[in-house]
């Protein structure tokens, strides 16, 4: 009996006190834990504050280095975020509606947790209530090459309208798998397949455009889905530009 | 002197034992509310799946307006209509289907809504709400998008929101709770939608009545420059 | 004397720590919402009555060739909404068990700007990136092809992505030769349809790791620098006729 109270008396010590050290641990851990995550946040919230956004400086600089259009704003978005905007100009339409713009934003989030980048197509002063094609290009002009349909507009009565669209914008490219071939991409150098670096609209009906445009003798284009083949109208707005516009 | 020693022992054993289990239930509530977290989850996933949701339906606790079309599983895919309320005299064939759609509950990080109209005042700016009552006094709102129809009347809005949890609070009183798909839920739950003119000058035009007054369903300023509500899915039980 | 010491510090101890344990369990237990529902009653308000009947569905046409997986939603007109699944390709051997799948929504063809595409997947590689096209076909050496977007599976190996595009008239061409034309759901229609939907491993290092296989070569299904260095097709519809 004796002997089991020394070594209770022995061991109690010790063992209160690893309790002890255990518990103000679990404690600290969890107060640490919370500290931590609340100065992650800060550091997060200040660096984001003070950041230079690395992918807006280095689409600058392929600006600067003529790889990607002049005409193009590159903002000065946080961190982890790209926005572009650049502007649409009347093509087919500049003689009936020489007023007419158009203003394009796109917006990638962070590159490794995007899964599309977001499209919004901005115009004033078009022809009213015309539905129109949104296309991204391989050349801004004829022949324009190898293209992809990605959405509609409809204008409003007043000319205006918008459309918003989420798919691959930045790294968007046309290929043939059977021969996907390579290209040199304005902001990512050597890619697979035909790099679609412009953006254009085409009136998605010929007898509209003929009738908007009041020119009869108008031909049909492939810019628009489904039957019958060459039943879109002529551009009418284009970014204009040689260099790359995204 | 021996008989204190051992009382004293005793006590502080029982200290000691008394610290362990505080230390245990620590552990143990820090471990069943995250448990909790997720039970909560799948049971909302539970709920938002197309059987149950046909068995609310019978059960009126889903409108029976509500189509809960017969998809591929995991995805839930639900439509209803709306019926003109503001317009109704001026344009008494307007027309509207909602859809939305889940992928998979269980993973979904919102809902894609599509609303269709037909008929409708053209030209026109519609705001859309979700909202607490399907009729007036509508309750709590929430603002989700605009439509924006054609000059044939028709119009369509494609956008991804919480939708089928939609819910309203203050968190100044969080613990106001009212019955969702799912059970209790935190909040006043939004399970009806409505759309309003987004401007009182459009309403009065299209409508041909200078005398309606303005609403607050329109964001911006000045406060209450909206019109009346045009489109109302016009149930009691929730449409979604 | 030392024995009263030796007890005396050990209740200054055992308060010390009790006192510790009760300050970290009001610090890191989460206080249990108190249930104090205030549902709020129903008012109608006493407004106009509506109809109560449920839409009537339809199942809209949807091409004549689309192939025997591709289900159309009877659902309320003018809405058209078709679905179907994705198999596994490359990754069949390691996760059998992987599905995807695809819903398409287009609310009123008249009128929609875009299609609404919903990638929904399960049982696959965790905590990888996969890109999804539009491909001329559904099986090597796949054609002409356009890419979407990408999916992102979590821990679980499951995953969801939503894109707003044209889908059900996605096509390819070169203007430089504008007359190819190909079939569509509505008949004959310029350029190359694109009718099929595949995913493929966004780059050939993470295939080579999941599938245990140092020799897959890469390949062009992915944006972006470095030509070729996608992984192989890891979902497929694998169907003859199309998809969308």
């Amino acid at each position: 009996m004796q002997f089991v109270r020394r070594i209770i008396s022995k061991c109690a010590i010790p063992l209160a006190t690893l309790l002890l050290i255990l518990s103000m641990q679990a404690g600290m851990a969890s107060a640490a834990t919370k500290a931590a995550t609340t100065l992650q946040s800060a550091a997060k919230s200040l660096s984001q504050a003070n950041d230079i956004n690395a992918s807006a400086a280095f689409l600058r600089q392929l600006q600067r280095a003529g790889k990607l259009a002049s005409s193009v704003h590159v903002l000065s978005s946080l961190g982890q975020t790209t926005i572009v905007q650049f502007a649409l100009v009347p093509s087919g339409i500049k003689q009936a509606f020489p007023n007419a713009t158009g203003l394009v934003t796109i917006v990638r989030g962070d590159r490794n947790n995007a899964f599309s980048d977001t499209t919004i197509v901005d115009v004033q002063h078009m022809p009213p209530n015309i539905t129109f094609t949104i296309f991204y290009i391989e050349l801004a002009n004829k022949p324009f090459g190898n293209v992809e349909y990605v959405a509609d507009l409809t204008t409003r009565g007043d000319g205006s309208g918008e459309t918003i669209f989420q798919n691959i914008a930045f790294v968007a490219f046309a290929m043939d798998a059977r021969n996907p071939g390579t290209s040199t991409d304005g902001q990512e150098g050597i890619t697979s397949g035909i790099n679609l670096e412009h953006m254009g609209m085409w009136f998605s009906s010929l007898q509209a455009a003929q009738k908007v445009l009041n020119n009869p003798s108008l031909q049909g284009t492939l810019f628009d889905a489904g039957n019958p083949p060459l039943h879109a109208g002529p551009q009418a707005m284009t970014d204009g530009q040689t260099l790359p516009v995204f | 002197m021996i008989r204190i020693t051992i009382s004293k022992r005793i006590a502080f054993l029982s200290v000691l034992l008394l610290a362990m289990a505080i230390a245990g239930t620590v552990f143990a509530q820090t471990i069943g509310a995250s448990s909790s977290i997720d039970a909560g989850r799948q049971i909302r996933n539970q709920s938002f799946q197309p059987e149950t949701l046909r068995e609310m339906v019978q059960r009126h606790q889903l409108a029976s307006t509500v189509q809960v079309l017969a998809s591929q599983p995991p995805s839930v895919v639900i439509q209803f209509p709306l019926f003109p309320s503001g317009v109704k005299k001026a344009f008494p064939q307007a027309t509207g289907v909602v859809t939305i759609v889940q992928g998979n509950p269980a993973v979904s990080l919102f809902d894609s809504v599509t609303v269709d109209v037909s008929h409708m005042p053209p030209d026109i700016t519609f705001t859309i709400f979700f909202i607490e009552l399907a009729n007036k006094p509508f309750g709590h709102v929430e603002y989700i998008a605009d439509l924006h129809t054609r000059d044939d009347g028709s119009g369509e809005s494609s956008f991804q929101a919480i939708t089928l949890v939609a819910f309203a609070a203050d968190n100044r009183t969080p613990t106001i709770t009212s019955q969702d798909q799912s059970g209790a839920a935190s909040g006043i739950q939004l399970e009806h939608l409505g759309m309003w003119f987004s401007s009182l000058q459009d309403a009065q035009k299209a409508l041909g009545d200078t005398t309606l007054k303005g609403t607050l369903f329109d964001g911006g300023n000045p406060p209450l420059h909206a019109g009346p509500q045009a489109m109302t899915d016009g149930q009691t039980d929730p449409v979604f | 004397m030392s024995l009263k010491r030796v007890f005396k510090a050990q209740w200054l101890l055992a308060t010390v720590m009790l006192l510790g344990l009760l300050v970290s369990a009001c610090t890191t237990s989460s206080t249990p919402s108190t249930t104090n529902s205030n549902t709020p009653g129903t008012n109608t308000g006493g407004g106009p009555a509506f109809p109560t009947s449920p839409l009537a569905l339809r199942t809209p046409s949807f091409g004549q060739q689309e192939a025997p997986t591709v289900k159309v939603l009877s659902s309320a007109d003018p809405t058209v909404i078709v679905q179907f699944t994705l198999t596994p390709a490359s990754i069949k051997a390691l996760f059998p068990n992987a599905t995807a799948l695809v819903t398409v929504i287009e609310g009123n063809p008249a009128v929609s700007d875009f299609d609404t595409v919903i990638v929904d997947a399960q049982n696959m590689p965790p905590n990888q990136k996969f890109t999804v096209f539009f491909t001329e076909l559904s099986a090597k050496p796949f054609g002409h092809a356009e890419y979407v977007g990408d999916v992102i599976t979590r821990g679980d190996g499951s995953a969801e992505s939503i894109f707003h595009l044209i889908a059900l008239g996605a096509f390819a061409a070169d203007n430089r030769a504008p007359t190819v034309t190909s079939t569509d759901q509505t008949g004959e229609a310029s350029g190359i349809q694109l009718e099929h939907v595949g995913m493929w491993f966004d780059g050939v290092r993470a295939a080579r790791q999941v599938l245990n296989n140092p020799n897959i070569p890469g390949t062009p299904f992915d944006g972006g620098a470095g030509a070729l260095h996608a992984g192989p097709q890891a979902m497929t519809d694998g169907q003859t006729q199309p998809v969308i």
